[in-house]
C-alpha cells in the first residue's frame, strides 16, 4: 500500500513539471503586463521599467522559468506580484475556505444523489424514475450564479436564515458550518443531479447482470441484493465520477465564491490571471496539481475497497 | 420525530448562528466592488479599492476639506501654516506639534515629510513619480519646518501635497524597518490604523484613538472585497453592510434610493470618457474623417442611456470643474448629414470600417456599443476586438488601436488632464509615454507656458486656448462625464456633506459616526 503511494507520488511528478511549464509559458504569451496593473495609468514609462526590472518580469523567460523551478523545489514560491504577499500565506488564507466548499457539496451530492439515483434505478420509467430524471436535468442545467441568487434571496433576504456575506471566522465552527451551508447546496445539487444519473445508469447495468439473478434464486432479501450486490458492483463508476467531479469542484467553485462572497481557490485564480500576476498563477497552479493528484489517489485506493477484484498493484 | 418539530429545531439552529454574524456593533461595514486590495503604500495606491482607505490612514501636509474637491479650498492637515517666496519657487511648511504615528512609530517630524516626498518623487519606489517633476528639492530647515524649491512654477504645488496619491506622508522609520512588508503593513498618521488584512476577504481599521484631531466616533471599520453586485447589494439591502460601492447607472441609483432609510450620494471627480483618435494612422490622418466622428456622436443619447442623476455631457478635453476648464472652444455638434457629408469628402462615400481594441470590462464596453450605433448611423462602422482588461491597457500603449475609448479623472487641474493626454511628451510608445494615444502635440507651447506662468489670468487663457486647439483638431471627441456613487444606510453620517472626493470614495474622519 505505502509503496503504491510513494509510486503513485513519484508519478505525479513529471505531471506537475508538465503544467507547470505550459502554466509559465502560456501566462506570459498573453498579452498584459503586471507593472501596468500596480502602477495604474498615470505611470511614466521610466517607472513601469523600474518596477519591472523589480519584479523581474524584464528578465528572458529562461533565466525566468530556472528561478521558478529551482525555487519551486525549495517550496519557495515566492510572493504576490501584485500584493507583494507570500503566495503560501495567500493560499494558506483561503485553501480551508475551499475545502469545506468542497467537502460539504461532494457530501450533499453523495448523500442525495446516490439514493435517488438507486431509487430511480429501482422504478425504472416509473413516476419517481422520471421526476428525478427531470429534475436531475433541471439541477444540471441550473448555472450557479442564478440558483446562487435565488437561494440568498429567500434564505438569506426573506428568511434571514443565513448571512449573504458567506466569509466564515476559521476559528468558529459553528460559523463555518453556518456559512457553508447556502454554497454548497448550490454547488452540491449540480453534483447530486450528476451522481443521480450515473447512479442511476450503473444502477440498472449492475441489476440487469447474472449475479443478482442468481442471488434472487437463493432467496437473499430484496433490500440486501440492492444494497450489497447491485450498489457494489455499481459503485465504482460513481467513485470515479466523484473523484472526478471534486477536482473540478476545487477550482471551478469560483462562480459559487464569487456569489456568496467566500475566498477560495477559485477566485483567487480569476483574480491573478485577470491582473498577470505570474507568480501567484504559478504558485497556485502547483498547489492545484498537487490537489488533484491526491484526489486522483484517493479515488484509486477507494477502487479497492470498493471492489477487491481491484489490485492495487 | 414529526415533519414540523424538525423544521422547528432547524430553524433554532439557525436563529443562534444568526444574530452573531449579522450584528457587529460599532463597526463601520463598507462594501467595495473588487476581490482583494493591491499595495497599502499610499504612493502605489492606483486602483479605486486602494485609494479609498488611504485618507483614513494617511494624512498630507494640505488637505482637501472633507467632502470637496476644490482645489481653492484646500486647508492645513499636517501643516498648519506656510508660506511661499515672491517668485512662488520656494515653500515653507511649518508641521504640526504633536501629530504621532501608528502604533510605536513616533512623532512626525520634517525628517518624515521629507523622506515621504522624496519617496513619492522616485520612480522605484511610487508610481506618481511624474507629479512631482518640478521639485527640485525638498529639505528639513529643522525638526517641523520643511522647505520645498521647484526648478520651475507649477500650476498648484499645494494640489501635490494634498492627501491624495504622493501627497500622502509616511513613517520613515517604518518603511526603513519594514521594507518590503511596508506595502502589507504600512504606518501613516490618519484616523484609522490597519488592524489586519484577510486576503480576498477584508481589510480590518481600528480607531487611532491619539488621532491629533481627536479620536475618532468610529471604533472600527470593516472594508470588505465583494465583487459580484448583486451579492453586494443583497448584503447591503440585508443591512449587512452600512455602506455599498455604487453603480453609476440610473437604474441603480432608482432603485436603491427607494429603500428606505438608504441614502445614496452621487459626488465627484467625474470620470471623463474620451474618444482619442490617432492623427497620425489612416483613416484619422485626415481631419475631415475626424471631424465626421465628432458630429456622429451624440451626447444627449449618452447621457440619458446612463442616467442624468450620475451623468453630463462632456464639454471638453477637460473635464468640468477642473481649475482651467472651458467650455468655449469650438465642439462639434451632433449632426448626421454633416457627417456623411464629410466622409464623402474624404473619399468614403459609402462609409468606413474601423478596427478598434476594446476591454471586455462590462460598463466600458456597453458604453461603447452604444457609440458604436450611433457612429453606425454615418456610416462609420466599428470592428470591436473585446479583450480582456491588461490586454486592452497593454495593445492600446502599442498604438494597436486608432480609436482608443478611454475614461479618467484626474487631479482637478487642467494641467495634469491636457499633459497626460494630449502633450507630445506623452505619446504612447516613447520613453515618456504616458496615455497620449491621439499622437497630438500641438497646444505644447500652451499647456507648457499655462503651468509655469504665475498669472492666473493668462494661466487660464492659455489653458482655453489648449483646449481650443485639440478640440479643433479633433484629438479627441468628449462623450460623457461619469461620476462616482456610494449607497449608505441612514445610521452612517459623514459628519460633513459628501460633494467630491479624490479618494474616490467617502472619507471617514474623526467626526464621522454610526448612529
Amino acid at each position: 500500500m505505502i509503496w503504491f503511494v510513494a509510486k503513485r507520488l513519484l508519478a505525479a511528478v513529471p505531471t506537475l513539471v508538465a503544467v507547470l511549464t505550459v502554466v509559465f509559458i502560456i501566462v506570459r504569451i498573453v498579452p498584459g503586463d503586471p507593472a501596468l496593473v500596480i502602477l495604474g495609468d498615470q505611470a511614466t514609462a521610466e517607472a513601469t521599467e523600474a518596477l519591472r526590472a523589480r519584479l523581474g518580469t524584464d528578465r528572458p523567460m529562461l533565466v525566468q522559468y530556472w528561478s521558478f523551478v529551482t525555487n519551486a523545489l525549495t517550496g519557495d514560491f515566492g510572493s504576490s506580484l501584485v500584493t507583494g504577499r507570500p503566495i503560501i500565506e495567500e493560499v494558506g488564507a483561503v485553501l480551508p475556505h475551499t475545502i469545506d466548499l468542497t467537502l460539504a457539496s461532494m457530501v450533499l451530492g453523495v448523500v442525495v444523489g446516490v439514493p435517488v439515483g438507486i431509487w430511480a434505478a429501482l422504478r425504472r420509467n416509473g413516476a419517481v424514475d422520471i421526476a428525478a430524471r427531470l429534475l436531475s436535468l433541471l439541477g444540471l442545467s441550473f448555472p450557479v450564479f442564478v440558483s446562487g441568487i435565488y437561494l440568498l434571496l429567500l434564505f438569506g433576504l426573506h428568511w434571514r436564515l443565513f448571512p449573504v456575506i458567506g466569509n466564515a471566522d476559521l476559528s468558529d465552527f459553528g460559523d463555518r458550518l453556518h456559512k457553508v451551508v447556502l454554497p454548497a447546496v448550490a454547488l452540491g445539487l449540480t453534483m447530486a443531479a450528476y451522481i443521480t444519473r450515473v447512479t442511476r445508469s450503473a444502477m440498472l447495468h449492475s441489476l440487469g447482470e447474472d449475479y443478482i439473478r442468481t442471488a434472487r434464486a437463493k432467496g437473499v432479501p430484496w433490500r440486501r441484493v440492492v444494497w450489497v450486490h447491485g450498489l457494489r458492483n455499481a459503485s465504482l463508476p460513481v467513485v470515479t465520477v466523484v473523484g472526478l467531479y471534486v477536482g473540478i469542484l476545487i477550482g471551478n467553485s469560483v462562480l459559487t465564491e464569487i456569489v456568496f462572497n467566500r475566498p477560495g481557490l477559485g477566485k483567487i485564480i480569476v483574480g491573478a490571471l485577470n491582473q498577470r500576476d505570474y507568480t501567484m498563477l504559478q504558485g497556485l497552479m502547483v498547489i492545484y496539481c498537487f490537489l488533484i493528484v491526491v484526489v486522483n489517489l484517493v479515488t484509486d485506493l477507494l477502487y479497492g475497497v470498493m471492489d477487491p477484484r481491484v489490485k492495487q498493484a | 420525530m414529526t415533519m414540523r418539530l424538525r423544521a422547528g429545531l432547524l430553524a433554532a439552529a439557525f436563529a443562534a448562528f444568526a444574530p452573531a454574524a449579522m450584528a457587529q456593533q460599532g463597526t463601520l461595514r463598507v462594501g467595495m466592488a473588487a476581490q482583494d486590495m493591491g499595495r497599502l503604500d499610499p504612493h502605489y495606491a492606483v486602483s479605486t479599492i486602494d485609494r479609498v482607505p488611504m485618507p483614513w490612514m494617511f494624512n498630507g501636509l494640505v488637505r482637501f476639506p472633507p467632502g470637496s474637491i476644490d482645489a481653492s479650498a484646500i486647508e492645513p492637515d499636517l501643516a498648519e501654516r506656510w508660506e511661499s517666496s515672491a517668485d512662488g519657487r520656494t515653500w515653507t511648511f511649518h508641521l504640526r506639534r504633536g501629530v504621532r504615528f501608528h502604533g510605536n512609530y513616533g512623532e512626525l517630524t520634517a525628517d518624515d515629510v521629507v523622506f515621504s516626498l522624496r519617496k513619492a518623487a522616485n520612480p522605484q519606489t511610487s508610481a506618481f513619480s511624474g507629479d512631482f517633476r518640478a521639485i527640485q528639492t525638498v529639505e528639513a530647515v529643522d525638526p517641523y519646518t520643511v522647505r520645498i524649491v521647484l526648478q520651475e512654477n507649477v500650476p498648484n504645488l499645494l494640489g501635490i501635497l494634498t492627501n491624495y496619491a504622493g501627497g500622502f506622508i509616511v513613517s520613515r522609520r517604518a518603511v526603513e524597518e519594514r521594507g518590503e512588508e511596508f506595502k502589507r503593513a504600512p504606518i501613516g498618521t490618519g484616523p484609522f490604523a490597519l488592524d489586519r488584512i484577510t486576503p480576498n476577504q477584508s481589510a480590518e481599521f481600528v480607531a487611532n484613538a491619539g488621532y491629533f484631531r481627536g479620536a475618532p466616533q468610529i471604533p472600527r471599520i470593516s472594508y470588505r472585497f465583494i465583487p459580484s453586485d448583486a451579492s453586494r447589494d443583497l448584503a447591503f439591502q440585508n443591512s449587512e453592510l452600512d455602506m455599498n460601492y455604487g453603480r453609476a447607472d440610473q437604474t441603480w441609483v432608482t432603485r436603491v434610493r427607494r429603500q428606505q432609510g438608504v441614502t445614496v450620494d452621487v459626488f465627484e471627480p467625474a470620470e471623463l470618457a474620451i474618444i482619442h483618435l490617432n492623427v497620425t494612422q489612416p483613416p484619422f490622418d485626415d481631419i475631415r474623417v475626424r471631424q465626421a466622428i465628432a458630429h456622429a456622436v451624440n451626447r444627449p443619447e449618452l447621457v440619458r442611456w446612463r442616467g442624468p442623476d450620475t451623468s453630463r455631457e462632456g464639454q471638453s478635453v477637460v473635464p468640468r470643474g477642473y481649475q482651467g476648464f472651458s467650455a468655449d472652444n469650438g465642439l462639434l455638434p451632433h449632426d448626421v448629414a454633416r457627417a456623411r457629408a464629410l466622409l464623402a469628402e474624404a473619399g468614403h462615400p459609402n462609409g468606413i470600417t474601423v478596427r478598434v481594441i476594446h476591454t471586455q470590462l462590462p460598463e466600458m464596453l456597453a458604453a461603447m456599443q452604444v457609440l458604436q450605433q450611433q457612429l453606425r448611423r454615418a456610416g462609420i462602422t466599428l470592428d470591436l476586438q473585446v479583450v480582456e482588461h491588461a490586454t486592452f491597457h497593454q495593445q492600446i500603449r502599442q498604438n494597436l488601436s486608432p480609436l482608443v475609448y478611454y475614461s479618467a479623472a484626474r487631479f482637478p487641474i487642467a494641467d495634469i488632464y491636457l499633459t497626460q493626454f494630449f502633450h507630445s511628451r506623452s505619446i504612447v510608445g516613447t520613453p515618456t509615454a504616458v496615455t497620449n494615444f491621439s499622437h497630438c502635440g500641438m497646444a505644447d507651447a500652451e499647456i507648457d507656458a499655462a503651468r509655469v506662468s504665475t498669472d492666473r489670468a493668462e494661466q487660464a487663457r492659455l489653458w482655453a486656448e489648449a483646449q481650443r486647439k485639440l478640440v479643433g483638431a479633433v484629438c479627441g471627441v468628449p462623450l460623457i462625464e461619469t461620476l462616482l456613487v456610494f449607497a449608505r444606510h441612514d445610521n452612517v453620517d459623514y459628519g460633513y456633506q459628501l460633494r467630491g472626493s479624490m479618494s474616490l470614495g467617502p472619507q471617514i474622519t474623526e467626526a464621522s459616526r454610526l448612529r
